[in-house]
């Protein structure tokens, strides 16, 4: 089975059912050939002993009638007379007589002195008087060979009163005798004398030959054991038995042969097996196609089945026709309901993978595919399409204050209203607030403007969700394929970059990006891996701006101001360093640094000089600021209140409970916190609520103002009253000018800051600003004298 | 016959020719007595003691059976055959020493037969197979038959003589056996171990 492999079921169902039954057919048949082989042989031995019972009567009826004559004979008062007075031929006469009535072959008249009296040929004569012994003996019959021929010899005993000899008949066992023999017996049986000789058994009378001494041993066990055996006969097996005939003379045993070709015995039987075959081989032929058809109704449905699964295994989602109510048909149900199934969670999944939840539009996976797609299909030379990246303007801001769910509601919004306008586009949301918007193009360049546009005014429309009103935009950045890039990273940074710039252009708007806009991108990674260089070379220092305590006319404190010396740049302004080094996580590190160094610098001023430090919301959201502070305390040996620390309040903006704990916990260690720009942003009056802060800065936005816009000073005068309120100082940024001065302390503004008083000064410029001219006055009028009638030179950052 | 027999052996006795005591037995090889056996000496070289005439002989029919079985007489001796029994007997003899018949018989009828020549007359009945007797016809008068396998002879002669025993079925070819010894003065006993065949018709009752 193994070697010959055998791949349907049905055929081996077949081959199994088949091999069974014919094994079942085989036994039976063996069995009833054996059967019939063994019923054939008994009833041929029961035959041949039968006919062996019959030639017993036979021979001895032939026997006693021969006997009765010789008897009769012998006791015949003339006859005896004439043997007793020797009359020969008188005896020889009668013997004649009776030899002829008996039709015997041969009388003799054998003398109890050993004579023998006949018509007799000298050989006879001689195998006569050979039997005296045995007359003596008183057997009167039995078969001798007389000259070389086996006959049967009956004798009866002359008495006259003595014994005077016997009368002897005998008669040929020849083969016609066996013949005659042969017709006697029901079936066509074969007979024989044999006589053993020297221990071989050889036949004396019959038509057939004994071949080898088995023969003659099988005849010897069958004369002991009255059983039939099977005798070889010249190649012809035959069923035979031995019967032991009587013997006289010289006591040579005699048996009568009688025996029945095996094939012969068999014919008989012959039809009933072939009948037998024919049935079991008809009966094979049946069961191989009943069990055929029986194995195709379950293999039919299973390799039905076994297609539908393999089709099902590459997607094809084919069902099973289903008959019956079997459990194969429940199984076909079943398979057909499993492919369904699957088909449909495979829809999903391939609409998961290629599908944004939210909006239902394509996600990112599905962008690449058909951006790739598009940008592999089209040919090269002419515009193939563009990609708008669509960037919401304050969208985080949005989501922060307004909620999740109200975030995911514009969004859904959004990506149906992109997807109304940019007909026949590819639309997808990558994530967040990011939407691309793949448009293919046929040549003209004003449909990109003419759909870009009518991107921002469909966005501008207003949004009413759970009772608030939303007017959202958009920033749009487009690149095209393939001036701006000819694979999808590159197109998609060019879109980003863009977008960048439309963000920083004021919102709202879409820009087209180019080669400059790389040229920043360029630009600002050198800045970043020079910024990485930066820290270790020590490249970065800090100037200090002083603040002007307007209550104490004296400066009260100094911002540091971090300041990078590039070296092959020369000074690098902050904000075009500092947004990158908050972006990549740097500011974490260089902001440690300046901590530390504005600490160390601090602790050589007079005591009542604090130092204030610039935090970055960047910081705060990382973990191990407070370390970092109290380190540069503890290593600088700063009081605590000596330390200052600004932060914007876009800190709040991710707004969570950590910030304002770890605002309490510096707090609670005497560093005081001042809340940067304020007035710009969002300017929540929640924060101020929220936590004590213990100055305000007044953003320097306002301050300019004072002199231009009115109303300005109304603002300030809310600011430092709502700050006395609070119990809080302020701070007026970017003062430059006396008339601000002038409004400013009127108004109750703690202290100010900005060119009116110094300029960042170098570390070392210090002791010098604290030795001259601590006098606001004096230092306003020094500035005045030292500028004449220019006006005072603008501060550059702060 | 008895008496007779005595007054004979008693007549030899008193010969005075004659030497000493001579028994003989006759068994068969069990070593059983066979009855019926003569026994007779002759002497070698000499002539043997003739034998007396003395009588009447009788062989007789009775109950279907002759009687005696085996009877020893002297050559020209008459024997008589007296019919005792209802049936007629056909007595007839074919031994060559004397053939005869005597037909039909009638009850208590008798007629007698000389025997003039020495032999063995096996004589028969040919209506009843079964009977059968025998005639030692001698001139020895050394025969005697054996009763119970014993015979005496007391006037046994001196010197080499042939002992032959006789018995009806004795089994060679002679019906006998016989030994020559140097017989002596004194008694001596012989004893003759014999095989006999059947009797004709044992076993042949379908006769």
């Amino acid at each position: 089975m193994r070697r010959l492999c055998i791949r349907t079921l049905s055929t081996r169902l077949s081959l199994l059912f088949a091999g069974l039954f014919a094994a079942v057919m085989l036994s039976v048949s063996v069995l009833l050939f054996a059967m019939v082989e063994r019923i054939a042989r008994v009833e041929v031995e029961q035959q041949l002993v039968t006919s062996g019972a019959v030639y017993d009567r036979l021979w001895q009826q032939r026997s006693d009638q021969m006997q009765d004559a010789a008897q009769l004979l012998a006791r015949d008062f003339g006859f005896r007379a004439a043997v007793a007075t020797g009359d020969q031929a008188t005896a020889a006469s009668a013997l004649d007589n009776l030899k002829r009535r008996l039709n015997a072959d041969l009388a003799a008249v054998v003398g109890v002195d050993g004579s023998v009296h006949g018509n007799l040929s000298p050989a006879k004569r001689q195998d006569l008087a050979g039997l005296w012994d045995s007359l003596d003996a008183g057997r009167m019959s039995g078969v001798a060979r007389i000259d070389g021929h086996a006959k049967q010899i009956v004798a009866a005993p002359i008495l006259t009163p003595v014994l005077t000899g016997w009368v002897l008949f005998a008669s040929d066992l020849d083969a016609g005798e066996m013949r005659s023999l042969e017709k006697l017996s029901a079936i066509p049986l074969h007979a024989g004398v044999i006589v053993k000789q020297d221990g071989q058994w050889s036949r004396v009378a019959g038509s057939f030959m004994l071949s080898d001494g088995a023969a003659s041993r099988q005849i010897d066990a069958s004369l002991t054991g009255h059983h039939g055996f099977d005798l070889d006969l010249a190649g012809e097996r035959s069923i035979a038995v031995a019967k032991q005939l009587p013997t006289i003379g010289d006591g040579a045993p005699a048996a009568l042969l009688l025996f029945y070709p095996r094939a012969e015995a068999m014919a008989a039987y012959r039809p009933l097996q072939w009948a037998v075959a024919l049935l079991g081989l008809m009966g094979i032929a049946v069961v191989i196609l009943a069990s055929w058809r029986a194995a195709r109704r379950i293999s039919e449905p299973l390799s039905r089945l076994d297609v539908a699964a393999g089709r099902l295994a590459h997607g094809d989602y084919t069902k099973v026709a289903v008959a019956g109510e079997d459990e194969l048909a429940r199984l076909a149900t079943s398979f057909n309901h499993m492919a369904h199934e699957i088909e449909e969670r495979e829809r999903r999944i391939t609409h998961l993978a290629f599908n944004d939840v939210l909006t239902g539009l394509s996600n990112r996976t599905m962008f690449h595919e058909h951006l790739n797609y598009q940008l592999r299909a089209k040919p090269a030379g002419r515009d193939v399409l563009a990609l708008f990246c669509l960037d919401l303007d304050r969208f985080k801001a949005i989501n922060d204050t307004l909620g999740h769910s109200l975030g995911d509601a514009l969004l859904i919004e959004i990506g149906s209203r992109l997807k109304d306008v940019a007909e026949g586009c590819f639309v997808a949301r990558l994530g967040g607030d990011e939407f691309v918007v793949v448009q293919p193009l046929s040549g003209d360049r004003g449909e990109i403007d003419r759909l870009a546009e009518a991107i921002l005014e469909a966005i501008r429309q207003p949004l009413h969700v759970d009772g608030n009103d939303i007017i959202p935009s958009t920033s749009v950045g487009i690149a095209i394929a393939p001036d701006d890039g000819n694979d999808l990273d590159t197109l998609l940074r060019n879109a980003d970059l863009a977008l960048y710039r439309a963000k920083g252009e004021g919102r709202g708007i879409y820009s087209f990006f180019e080669e400059s806009l790389n040229e920043k991108a360029q630009t600002r990674r050198v800045i970043e891996s020079d910024l990485r260089a930066a820290i270790e070379r020590g490249e970065f220092e800090l100037h200090f701006q002083p603040l002007f305590d307007l209550k104490l006319n004296r400066i009260g404190s100094f911002e540091a101001l971090l300041r990078w010396n590039h070296p092959t740049r020369g000074l690098v302004a902050p904000h075009e360093f500092i947004p990158i080094a908050e972006d990549t996580g740097m500011i974490v590190a260089i902001g440690a640094w300046a901590m530390r160094e504005a600490c160390r610098q601090a602790s050589e001023w007079p005591d009542y000089i604090r130092v204030a430090v610039n935090v970055s919301p960047v910081q705060f959201h990382r973990p191990g600021l407070n370390q970092v502070i109290l380190s540069a305390l503890a290593l600088s040996g700063l009081a605590p209140n000596r330390l200052e620390i600004e932060i914007t309040e876009s800190i709040f903006l991710d707004g969570s409970e950590e910030t304002l704990k770890a605002l309490h916990v510096l707090r609670s260690l005497g560093i005081r916190i001042a809340l940067d720009d304020f007035g710009t942003g969002y300017s929540s009056l929640s924060y101020l609520q929220k936590f004590p802060f213990d100055k305000l800065k007044i953003d320097q936005s306002f301050i300019q103002a004072l002199l231009v816009r009115p109303g300005a000073t109304a603002v300030i005068r809310a600011i430092t009253d709502l700050a006395t309120a609070l119990g809080m100082e302020t701070t007026a940024e970017g003062v430059e000018e006396t008339l601000q001065l002038r409004e400013l302390e009127m108004h109750g503004c703690s202290s100010i800051q900005g060119f009116l008083f110094s300029k960042p000064v170098h570390a070392s410029e210090i002791s010098a600003l604290l030795g001259n001219g601590t006098q606001l006055d004096s230092r306003i009028q020094a500035t005045a004298v030292a500028s004449e009638k220019q006006p005072l030179p603008r501060r550059a950052h702060k | 016959m008895r008496q007779l027999a005595a007054a004979y052996l008693l007549l030899i006795s008193a010969s005075p020719a004659l030497g000493g005591t001579l028994v003989v037995r006759v068994v068969d090889p069990a070593g059983r007595p066979v009855d019926d056996a003569v026994v007779t000496i002759e002497p070698v070289g000499r002539p043997a003691k003739p034998a007396l005439r003395a009588g009447p002989y009788r062989v007789e029919q009775r109950d279907m059976v002759f009687h005696p079985f085996v009877s020893v007489v002297p050559v020209g001796a008459m024997v008589a055959f007296p019919n005792f029994d209802a049936t007629r007997h056909h007595v007839y003899s074919f031994s060559p020493a004397k053939r005869f018949e005597l037909k039909l018989f009638a009850r208590d009828q008798s007629r007698s037969v000389r025997f003039d020549k020495a032999g063995i007359i096996a004589i028969g009945c040919n209506i009843h197979d079964r009977m059968s007797a025998f005639l030692f016809v001698t001139n020895n008068g050394w025969a005697q038959r054996a009763e119970r396998g014993t015979t005496m002879f007391r006037d046994a002669p001196s010197g080499p003589s042939k002992i032959t025993v006789w018995h009806p079925f004795l089994r060679t070819p002679s019906s006998t056996v016989s030994r020559t010894l140097p017989l002596g003065e004194g008694s001596r006993a012989e004893t003759f171990v014999v095989r006999l065949r059947a009797p004709p018709l044992h076993g042949m009752d379908g006769y």
